[in-house]
């Protein structure tokens, strides 16, 4: 993800919060899919279902090494190739290779969250090969130039009538808003590009080791469409994508489906494990699982952080963040964005680069409560603060902030020193009166302290503490409980 | 093999464990075990008519909530009867010519499609392996017919293992699927599916399907026909209730449907 510029949270999510149209369909999609999941795990019979599923996925990392060796000669048996890719230049590499190889000329892609990670698209198109997008709202998002807001629905930061005239300028069709009409039309351009083309590109929802299979689901039907029509399929695998059993496969596959989207299960979910048979009228000649690295053994190095490979990538912990639900995905700056992407994306791609986000998060828990597979995502986001608070030689990462730094020192230095903590309280009063509006609030500060009143006033420091007030007015008596929240007022 | 090895290296160096050791998985038997399947698939072999009809009686109705066109159907018969009154109905999407295309499956073939269409200008296909147009003729088709090999009453989902004469394009391009599955094939969930796809799993494909094609990708608002079929008409074929099968003794046609779902 090196190829992605550092974060402008900010100012991304200042626009986001500005546009009514975003705040609706937000507001529409949390109220539908983040309630429903809530819903659906509250009232699941097998209450124990997503906690087996996460320590299935927690005994896979533990042995990551045997099972991905199973994988692999699984599907090389069934005359399969399978690439290991420990970067994402390798798995660009390993691609590019394959298509110039098969003088492919046209690449129709499943959606896939691994793609653009490895930012595999620019390769392709500069080796003269067209890549389209097949998934609708990926493909509008292509047709925009326009990146994607969230992993399930990419396009939902997009009304009717922008794709509307979009797909009038782009596809040539007369102008309507009507959701059947433009899908019609997409499927039909769509049908055109999927049938004759030369290879087929997606990810991998979830491998299983066992049988040798990968699995993608899909609603739409593109996903069996890229994989069924091409001669060549290429399929990108993040290496934590894998499972070891069909048991294992099916309760998490279940998590997926209903985590993403509320159903039992997906319209489509392929099962692929290598070319098509000889008799085989259609099906990929050739079959390529490419399995990537790309950080993501360094996050399995680290205890704190292991946790995050387990997340299935459903999209859930998107449809209940009450920040993602203000500024939307494009402030996360990253195919991965939410709650998942807050944590995955600076540990893939450089935690200073991304520090914005880790601050960003409320750590309200929301996230945690939705997570199919119950990833303290939280924690997680704690962790990183505290990486960017101290700084961090295995993450490679230096103190975010010297200035904040030094704040806190300053800070915990007048709280361990009454005497200083009073001096200190009493200049802060003096130095605090220019700023105070009208004897109300504080609506302007300057240097560091800034940001804070951009958005929100502040109090300013009460005349006399707590502990003076109680020392002048009650310490002698005793306390009189229904007068006293009163004086305290009055004493404010 | 050496990007691997390296790989693998890499995970072991990752996982705090001797990293120039490869870890065999003989010495790890837990990590590929999965629960004893003998008693799901004794579940399913001792099923009661009564039990089954039930199971048919929830994918109606799942199906129906996922906007799958229901049918039971007693006989081939039957069965070809709503698949011919579907061709003459129907209007192909993408051509002006009527094509249709079906597994070679025995269940399909008695349904004898070839020779209901002899009179009107609709071209009727079969997927047999050794045929090289294959590709041509499913594209040119508006309904594809299957017959799944399990059928899951708890998600409505239909499982079409890829075999010789059974492509995975049939159920795919054209625009309205046609599935014909035998109540016989019918299971509960997936606990009980996966237990029969664990006898499969060398097939290099299947897939599962669960409703028509569909996106919501446009404002949230639910659209049929994304890129697979925007129509799926799901025929299950019910043995008749006994009393049902002594009253009818004397038709001929019925009793031969009857012979083949027994």
């Amino acid at each position: 993800m090196s190829a992605s510029p550092p974060s402008d949270y900010r100012s991304a999510a200042v626009t986001g919060i500005a546009s009514p149209r975003l705040q609706k369909s937000l507001h529409g999609l949390q109220e539908r899919f983040g309630k429903g999941a809530m819903e659906i795990w509250a009232t699941m019979e097998d209450q124990e279902m997503r906690h087996r599923v996460k320590e299935a996925r927690m005994n896979t990392f533990a042995h990551l090494d045997i099972i991905l060796t199973e994988l692999a000669e699984n599907v090389r048996a069934r005359g399969g190739q399978v690439h290991f890719a420990a970067t994402a230049e390798d798995a660009i590499g390993y691609t590019l290779a394959v298509a110039k190889r098969n003088k492919v000329k046209r690449v129709v892609k499943g959606k896939s969250m691994t793609s653009m990670e490895i930012n595999i698209d620019p390769a392709l198109q500069g080796a003269g090969i067209e890549v389209v997008e097949t998934d609708l709202g990926e493909y509008i998002i292509q047709l925009a130039g326009d990146k994607p807001s969230h992993i399930i629905a990419p396009c939902i930061h997009l009304d009717r009538n922008q794709i509307g005239e979009l797909f009038a300028d782009k596809l040539g069709i007369d102008y309507t808003n009507d959701p059947p009409t433009l899908t019609m039309a997409a499927r039909k351009a769509l049908r055109e590009k999927m049938l004759g083309a030369e290879m087929g590109l997606t990810g991998c929802n979830l491998a299983c080791a066992e049988i040798g299979q990968i699995s993608l689901v899909s609603n739409e039907g593109n996903i069996r469409m890229a994989t069924t029509m091409p001669p060549v399929l290429v399929a990108l695998m993040g290496m934590e994508r894998v499972v070891a059993t069909l048991d294992e496969h099916r309760e998490a596959l279940q998590l997926l489906t209903r985590g993403a989207a509320l159903q039992k299960l997906s319209t489509y979910v392929s099962f692929l494990g290598g070319p098509a048979g000889q008799d085989d009228p259609d099906g990929p000649r050739e079959f390529h699982l490419v399995i990537i690295d790309n950080g993501r053994s360094k996050i399995l190095a680290d205890p704190e952080f292991r946790e995050v490979l387990a997340c299935i990538r459903c999209g859930a912990c998107l449809n209940i963040c009450p920040v993602y639900g203000k500024i939307g995905g494009h402030a996360y700056n990253s195919p991965y964005c939410g709650p998942i992407g807050a944590v995955v994306t600076p540990l893939l791609d450089g935690i200073n680069k991304h520090a914005d986000l880790c601050k960003g998060e409320t750590l309200c828990g929301a996230c945690k409560d939705i997570c199919p597979v119950e990833n303290d995502l939280p924690r997680m986001l704690s962790a990183l603060r505290h990486t960017l608070a101290y700084g961090s030689d295995r993450w490679n990462t230096s103190q975010h902030s010297p200035g904040e730094a030094a704040v806190y020192s300053l800070w915990k230095l007048l709280i361990t020193h009454p005497l200083l903590y009073r001096i200190s309280l009493r200049l802060g009063r003096l130095f605090q009166r220019p700023f105070v509006r009208k004897g109300k609030m504080i609506s302007k500060m300057a240097g560091l302290a800034r940001g804070w009143t951009e958005g929100r006033d502040l109090p300013p420091l009460a005349g006399r503490t707590f502990a003076e007030v109680w020392k002048k007015k009650y310490a002698a008596n005793r306390p009189q409980p229904s007068g006293s929240v009163n004086q305290n007022k009055e004493g404010s | 093999m050496d990007s691997q090895s390296a790989f693998m290296k890499t995970i072991r160096q990752s996982l705090g464990v001797s990293a120039d050791t490869e870890r065999p998985k003989k010495l790890y038997p837990a990590l590929f075990t999965n629960a004893d399947t003998k008693l799901i698939l004794q579940t399913i072999k001792n099923r009661t008519a009564e039990q089954q009809d039930e199971l048919v009686e929830l994918l109606q109705a799942n199906a129906q909530a996922l906007g799958i066109k229901f049918h039971v159907v007693r006989s081939h018969d039957q069965a070809a009867a709503i698949v011919v009154k579907l061709v003459r109905t129907k209007n192909p999407e993408f051509t002006h010519t009527k094509h249709i295309i079906h597994h070679d499956h025995p269940d399909l073939a008695a349904l004898q499609l070839w020779k209901r269409f002899n009179r009107e200008g609709i071209t009727v296909h079969t997927t047999f392996s050794p045929d090289r147009q294959l590709h041509e003729k499913t594209i040119a088709s508006f309904i594809g017919i299957t017959a799944p090999d399990i059928g899951v009453a708890e998600s409505a989902t239909l499982i079409q293992l890829t075999k010789p004469g059974c492509p995975r394009s049939t159920s795919l391009v054209p625009s309205i699927h046609i599935a014909l599955l035998k109540s016989e094939n019918l299971v509960a969930d997936l606990r009980e599916a996966y237990a029969l796809l664990r006898q499969e799993a060398q097939l290099d494909s299947f897939v599962f399907i669960t409703g028509p094609s569909k996106t919501a990708d446009i404002e949230a608002q639910m659209v049929h026909g994304a890129h697979g079929p925007r129509e799926v008409h799901l025929l299950v074929l019910c043995p008749q209730p006994a009393e049902e099968t002594a009253n009818e003794a004397k038709n001929p046609s019925d009793t031969a449907g009857q012979q083949t779902t027994a």
